[in-house]
């Protein structure tokens, strides 16, 4: 019965494989903050435009991701957008003063939320609103910005 | 000029009729299937025949595949100056389109040939009606295993796949064109996200092994029992799973794409 | 000719004015036939007669289009799946070419039905197996593998593969074709010996006239889409009519001609001269 072992043991090693395979995919793209799926608390911030942030862009504190960005919609009351954060509940000591800026990771890459801490008493809490909020530079506007003020007088 | 648009709709018509007993055959397996999984002796001997059988040639396609994609990405990537990127790139073409669309390829023409010429074969020389005559359900003793074979193992062979394009990648990446080796894998976590593109990459393999194992035992099911008659199935198999494969990959990637 | 008597129970299987037609040809229009028990039938007929037809028919691959096919008084065709298997579980059938499993050696072929049929355990599977191969003269090769079989061979291991669930009806399908004459008559040989050892009911379909006369008690004659001539071999063989007296004689020309239905051969060659 040597030809069934032989393919057992084939099979076996096949499907180790592919299990290590699968594995090591799931490995290298899981993300840490995801996986504590931990208390989080919801925050909202409005901003003028935000460029091409994405849903489940970072949200960052000194560069170091602490949430991900959960929502993003439009109020046609104010003509904003309306950005909800998802933030992980062991930074609960952001002042409401806090500024959340888009900016944009590397040169080209895609935008993010920093928050930068105000220095108010009182903590932002869960559906709190951030009402400090910068918007995201668009490369077209900046481009248009320098030609007017190169422009000869 | 009539004759053409005759022989067109008659063509038309003789597709519909194949597509409609495909559809019939697929149902018809699909109460089989459960009890096969109390029969792990034949799933075993087909997951060798139609998985273990095809994994020089997955392991192979992967590698180069990866190693082809570091290359051919490096020239747009270093215009922009991110070559640090190709992890990145790289990992996530793999896994969300090249991984399962490619293994699924190399599977139709591999197992899914040798499926089919199997069963045609089993045809052509009456076994399939011996076993008819011997009151055992051919559906439940011949298609059943090798069908549940091809869904398991397609998910196995493009993790295998997409595992060895990225490590392919890696080398030409890291020893050839100059990426840091650091850079090369944060980004893959940075950018590649389990749940979008892992997971879809995952669907979209069980997708095709169901399909690709379906039509190739179909296909050698119902072949007319002469030798041209199977290896005309076994051609058809091919044929017909790559086209279908590609279209489905379209619908699915537009299903799957990300959530702006 | 009340030996073959019209008693249901006399006969295994019965054929009832039985009409089948396929791609709009007819191929029986009200045959009748009762194949007696415990006897060796068999059904002669030209080639395209239809003899695998009939086979098919008492099988119950195939249904008839209007008449029935009785087996034990019940009918084949149509049923539902499962009745259609418990009467075919009371069958064999032996394939022209043996239609062994080619990924089983021999002893796993034979072993087949009572591993997917039965929960037996492997010591009784084994004797069974061991006891039907040697019944056949095969049983020292029980390791080969069907592609290591010559025709001859292949056909007796399909032979103990149908006797293995003990059924009540064989039914061999041109079991002389292609063989030597050693191997003619072990078939021949065992045939017989099963037939009466076991009291089964044999039905051979051929059309190898000779053999037949020696092996069979009763013989059937199927042409012209009906049962042309009945008895045993020796009253087919006075028989006078000139169908029957063609094949049994294998003459050339007569009731079946030599030459194709055709036009005539002057008008053909202006036809073709004027393309």
């Amino acid at each position: 019965m040597s030809a069934v072992r032989a393919i057992d043991i084939s099979v076996g090693m096949f499907i180790l494989l592919g299990l290590v395979s699968a594995l090591f995919l799931v490995v290298q793209t899981i993300d840490p903050s995801q996986v504590n799926a931990g208390e989080t608390y919801v925050v909202e911030a409005r901003f003028d435009h935000i460029g091409d942030l994405k849903i489940r862009a970072p949200v960052a504190l000194a560069g170091v991701t602490i949430g991900r960005v959960a929502e993003i919609t439009a109020d046609p009351a104010d003509y904003r957008a309306v950005v909800l954060l998802r933030i992980d509940s062991s930074f609960d000591n952001l002042p409401i003063d806090t500024d959340a800026t888009i900016a944009t990771a590397g040169l080209l890459g895609g935008k993010y939320v920093e928050l930068t801490p105000g220095g108010d008493s009182e903590m932002l809490a869960d559906q709190g609103e951030i009402t400090f909020t910068q918007s995201a530079i668009l490369l077209e506007n900046l481009i248009g910005k320098y030609m007017l003020n190169s422009s000869p007088e | 000029m009539i004759a053409t648009v005759r022989d067109c709709w008659q063509s038309f018509g003789q597709f519909a009729a194949n597509f409609g007993g495909f559809q019939m055959f697929s149902f018809r397996l699909l109460p089989y299937l459960p009890k096969a999984l109390l029969r792990p002796r034949l799933i075993t001997e087909q997951l060798y025949a139609v998985g273990a059988l095809s994994l020089v040639l997955t392991m192979f396609g992967g590698l180069f595949v990866g190693m082809v994609l570091a290359l051919q990405s490096h020239s747009t990537l270093v215009e922009f100056s991110s070559i640090d990127s190709m992890g990145a790139f790289v990992s996530e073409t793999m896994v969300r389109e090249l991984g399962p669309v490619v293994t699924a390829l190399l599977f139709a023409g591999r197992a899914g040939s040798a499926i089919a010429s199997e069963v045609g074969l089993m045809r052509a020389t009456n076994q399939i009606a011996a076993m008819e005559l011997m009151a055992v359900d051919p559906m439940q003793r011949i298609v059943a295993p090798r069908v549940l074979a091809g869904v398991i193992s397609m998910p196995l062979l493009t993790a295998i796949f997409s595992m060895m394009g990225i490590f392919g990648a890696y080398l030409v990446g890291t020893r050839l064109l100059g990426v840091d080796e650091g850079a090369f894998w944060s980004q893959i976590n940075a950018r590649v996200d389990m749940h979008q593109d892992v997971a879809s990459g995952f669907l979209k393999s069980i997708i095709f092994g169901a399909s690709a194992s379906l039509m190739a035992v179909f296909e050698g099911y119902y072949c007319q029992p002469t030798p041209a008659g199977v290896s005309r199935a076994a051609t058809r198999t091919v044929v017909i799973t790559s086209v279908w494969i590609l279209l489905l990959d379209f619908i699915l990637t537009g299903l799957t794409l990300p959530k702006v | 000719m009340n030996m073959w008597a019209r008693n249901p129970s006399e006969n295994l299987v019965e054929i009832h004015d039985l009409h089948y037609s396929r791609d709009n040809r007819p191929i029986f229009s009200g045959l009748n036939m009762q194949i007696p028990r415990g006897k060796v039938t068999a059904v002669l007929g030209p080639s395209g007669s239809g003899k695998t037809t009939l086979l098919n028919l008492i099988t119950g691959q195939l249904g008839p289009d209007e008449g029935a096919v009785l087996f034990e008084g019940g009918v084949v065709c149509p049923c539902s799946r499962r009745r259609l298997y418990e009467v075919r579980r009371q069958m064999g059938v032996l394939f022209q070419d043996g239609a062994l499993l080619t990924n089983l050696n021999v002893f796993e072929n034979v072993a087949f039905p009572l591993r997917e049929h039965t929960d037996l355990p492997e010591e009784l599977i084994r004797q069974i197996v061991l006891m039907k191969l040697q019944s056949v003269g095969l049983r020292a090769i029980w390791q080969r593998m069907p592609s290591q079989l010559s025709g001859g061979m292949a056909r007796r291991v399909a032979l103990a593969r149908a006797l293995v669930t003990d059924p009540k009806l064989i039914v061999y399908d041109e079991p002389f074709a292609g063989l030597d004459p050693i191997s003619m008559g072990v078939i021949v040989r065992l045939i017989r010996h099963t037939n009466d050892a076991l009291g089964i009911t044999s039905i051979v379909v051929t059309h190898d006239v000779e053999e037949t006369s020696s092996l069979a008690d009763l013989s059937y004659l199927i042409a012209d889409r009906k049962v042309a001539a009945r008895g045993t071999p020796e009253e087919l063989r006075n028989d006078k009519s000139d169908l029957v007296r063609q094949f049994m004689q294998g003459r050339a020309d007569g009731p079946v001609p030599f030459h194709h239905p055709g036009p005539g051969y002057a008008e053909q060659l202006q036809a073709m001269a004027a393309t």
